[in-house]
């Protein structure tokens, strides 16, 4: 079905100005629920309003998890209908969520990968990069980025959540009205077929950049004012342009403003093309000039279909909050903000969508773990200090973009030519030419629940492993596997083997731990001859997993892997000493009591909390502050 | 961490200065204010650390 409903439209002059015509996007079934006849006012514990790419994400995520949910979408498509967001590159960290949820097979195979990165200036070549030499995208199994458009990974995830279950998506669910009844979110909804009524503990604002819960709520919004403006035209060719992504800052064949080449799914590009400060945006857009534009920049024989052309007027805003609580007592509604609700980004970098898929990554786990009971309802306070912090960050890196890519007249214009002319001739400069910081996995440097043993609460790479047991269901070991099977767990990566009594009591120690905890303990040996060497965490993996794993069948094999290149180490920050056993240290194979046992605490989003070498004190508190969301 | 040094550090302050005026006589208000721009950010790169700059930038806003 979606492959077909996706056919991208040929008739390249039938574009409307403001509307999706270029793609026939998939349509679903309008979903009108049993309360509209029976008049009952239906109670959710988690309710996500807006079925975007965050919301999608957040529903498939808790879906993943096994934890149920009812997402309101307005109307029966993926994708945009009007010239809002239609994003199309995909970070790593993002590519990495959508590994953990089942669909990058589908992204990798429809996108498009790239690596290198031109920026022009008149004629010239600035400088370039390519992120494949860059060391700190190398340990993952995804690439630095995949382009495609937003709107396939919106259909994927609809197709995903419809066959793990647990999510219902209603399509032509538009919320008319919500109010505060007493600490209780309560919301009336008009579908094709009538209204109803519902409540919710949990709502997740998913509404986009106009949400209207801003205003309901009464949140406060940080905005600066911008009046960039650029015409964003889709096109495909008749020849094939490299696949690189093209920046110029200063356009030759754009009046010297800036223009954006991007490549996606299908063959079709993206140019991006900054209009002038009064220019008329309408006129900018119409199809004459945009097809005088493309001739100008590709030459006139170049064939050119053009499958949507929009303007596009870049905001920068941000929400003081992104939790509200509807009451002080418990029992209370809360609502969160994700992704556009949150904040609104200029598009340099791909700051938005990216941090949009994070928000929901960052909330999914936490709000499995309180409603599946092993986590109180504190760990929710640690949203908004750690995903504020992403959006602020976020802001101020794409502010300072569009500051150098609009520079105003007079010094900022000055300063913007010596650093072009410096950075034609000077390596140093190049690092002055900002045409957008491309988007990363936001750190949190004060997260409630990350103690003093990591310095930056960072999120480690989907590493590739191997099984221990030489993987018995033919499938490859990544940390993402790991990360599904604890679920909404912390999982504890216990590297290299307990050897000795002192590794026997810490051991114990562990399982003693895992069982009172609920952490799930993976443990991670250095080489294929470790393996004979597992035998005192079996103890461990037994006792501990049996009662709680929800894949019984392959428990065994998915709690001791090999890292035979020390990458999951690495990425962990763990130092090499701590490698008890295997091939780095020989000589601590046997008989040597094991002084340390170094480990690793992550959380579900493959984000550090934690790391230490004594099985003790420290770890029970780092394992307590995932579980209480505080410092007891 | 590094500070704005406000002692003298200069091996030849006289022969500084002449250089810099030397090199901007004869242009224009436009073309030494050109040159000035890329002056400070060939020597900001000399400094290279951030704090320094800040301290700089104040230093020169509050002089």
């Amino acid at each position: 079905m979606l492959n077909t409903s996706f056919t991208p439209h040929t008739a390249a002059d039938g574009y409307q100005f403001s509307q999706g015509a270029g793609y026939v996007l998939p349509e679903y079934a309008a979903v009108v629920p049993d309360a509209v006849h029976t008049g009952a006012t239906e109670h959710h514990r988690i309710l996500i309003v807006g079925g975007g790419l965050t919301g999608l994400t957040l529903a498939c995520s808790l879906a993943q998890l096994g934890v149920d949910c009812v997402l309101l979408d307005e109307d029966n498509t993926v994708g945009v209908k009007g010239a809002s967001s239609r994003g199309i590159c995909y970070t790593q960290k993002s590519l990495e969520i959508f590994n953990k949820l089942g669909i990058y097979e589908r992204i990798a195979a429809k996108g498009v990968q790239w690596s290198v990165g031109r920026t022009f200036a008149g004629n010239d070549e600035v400088y370039s990069f390519d992120l494949k030499a860059q060391a700190h995208f190398s340990l993952s199994q995804q690439p630095a980025f995949i382009n495609i458009q937003q709107f396939y990974n919106e259909g994927f995830l609809v197709e995903r959540i419809q066959q793990l279950g647990h999510a219902q998506i209603r399509w032509n669910n538009r919320v008319t009205l919500f109010t505060n009844a007493q600490g209780t979110a309560t919301f009336s909804i008009a579908t094709p077929g009538g209204s109803y009524q519902a409540t919710a503990d949990y709502v997740v604002d998913a509404t986009g950049s106009k949400s209207p819960f801003r205003q309901w709520l009464n949140v406060g919004v940080t905005a600066k004012k911008g009046d960039d403006r650029w015409c964003i035209a889709d096109v495909r060719f008749n020849t094939h342009p490299p696949l690189e992504r093209h920046t110029w800052i200063e356009a030759p064949f754009n009046d010297n403003r800036a223009v954006w080449q991007h490549l996606m799914a299908d063959d079709v590009w993206r140019i991006d093309y900054q209009m002038a400060p009064d220019a008329d945006a309408a006129y900018v857009s119409s199809l004459p000039q945009v097809r005088e534009r493309l001739a100008r920049q590709f030459g006139a024989d170049t064939k050119v279909d053009i499958v949507w052309v929009g303007p596009y007027a870049y905001r920068s805003e941000c929400v003081d909050a992104m939790r509200v609580q509807l009451g002080t007592g418990a029992g209370h509604s809360q609502v969160f903000f994700i992704g556009d609700s949150a904040k609104v980004v200029s598009p340099f970098g791909a700051r938005g969508g990216n941090t949009g898929i994070a928000d929901a990554d960052n909330l999914a786990w936490k709000l499995a773990a309180v409603v599946q009971g092993h986590a109180a309802p504190q760990l929710l306070d640690s949203y908004h200090p750690e995903r504020h912090e992403a959006a602020t960050t976020n802001v101020r890196v794409t502010n300072r973009t569009a500051r150098f890519l609009r520079p105003a007249d007079g010094v900022e214009k000055l300063f913007r030519t010596a650093t072009i002319t410096l950075a034609k001739q000077h390596a140093f400069a190049r690092a002055l030419v900002d045409t957008g910081r491309m988007a990363v996995a936001n750190p949190y440097s004060a997260s409630p629940l990350t103690d003093k043993s990591v310095a930056l609460c960072t999120s480690v790479q989907n590493v590739a492993l191997m099984w221990a047991d030489g993987g018995a269901d033919g499938s490859a070991a990544c940390l993402n596997a790991l990360l599904r099977w604890a679920g909404s767990h912390p999982l504890l990566l216990v590297f290299g083997n307990l050897q000795g009594e002192l590794g026997l009591t810490q051991a114990n120690a562990l399982r003693q731990l895992a069982q009172t905890s609920g952490v799930r303990v993976v443990q991670v040996l250095a080489g294929m001859n470790a393996i004979s060497k597992v035998s005192t965490m079996r103890t461990i993996r037994t006792t501990n997993s049996a009662p709680h794993s929800p894949q019984q069948g392959s428990v065994q094999a998915k709690e001791a892997v090999i890292d035979p290149k020390g990458q999951l180490r690495q990425a962990c920050g763990v130092p090499a000493v701590a490698l008890l056993n295997g091939r780095n240290t020989p000589s601590r194979t046997t008989n040597q009591p094991a002084a340390e046992c170094h480990w690793a605490l992550l959380r579900p989003d493959s984000y550090l909390a934690a790391q230490g070498n004594q099985v003790g004190a420290r770890l029970a508190h780092a394992i307590a502050l995932l579980t209480t969301g505080a410092h007891p | 961490m590094s500070h704005a040094s406000v002692s003298n550090q200069f091996t030849d302050a006289d022969g500084f200065y002449e250089a810099l005026l030397d090199a901007h006589s004869g242009l224009s208000a436009p073309e030494s204010a050109a040159l000035n721009a890329r002056l400070i950010l060939l020597l900001a790169n000399q400094i290279g650390d951030i704090q320094v700059l800040r301290e700089c930038i104040t230093l020169a806003q509050t002089a």
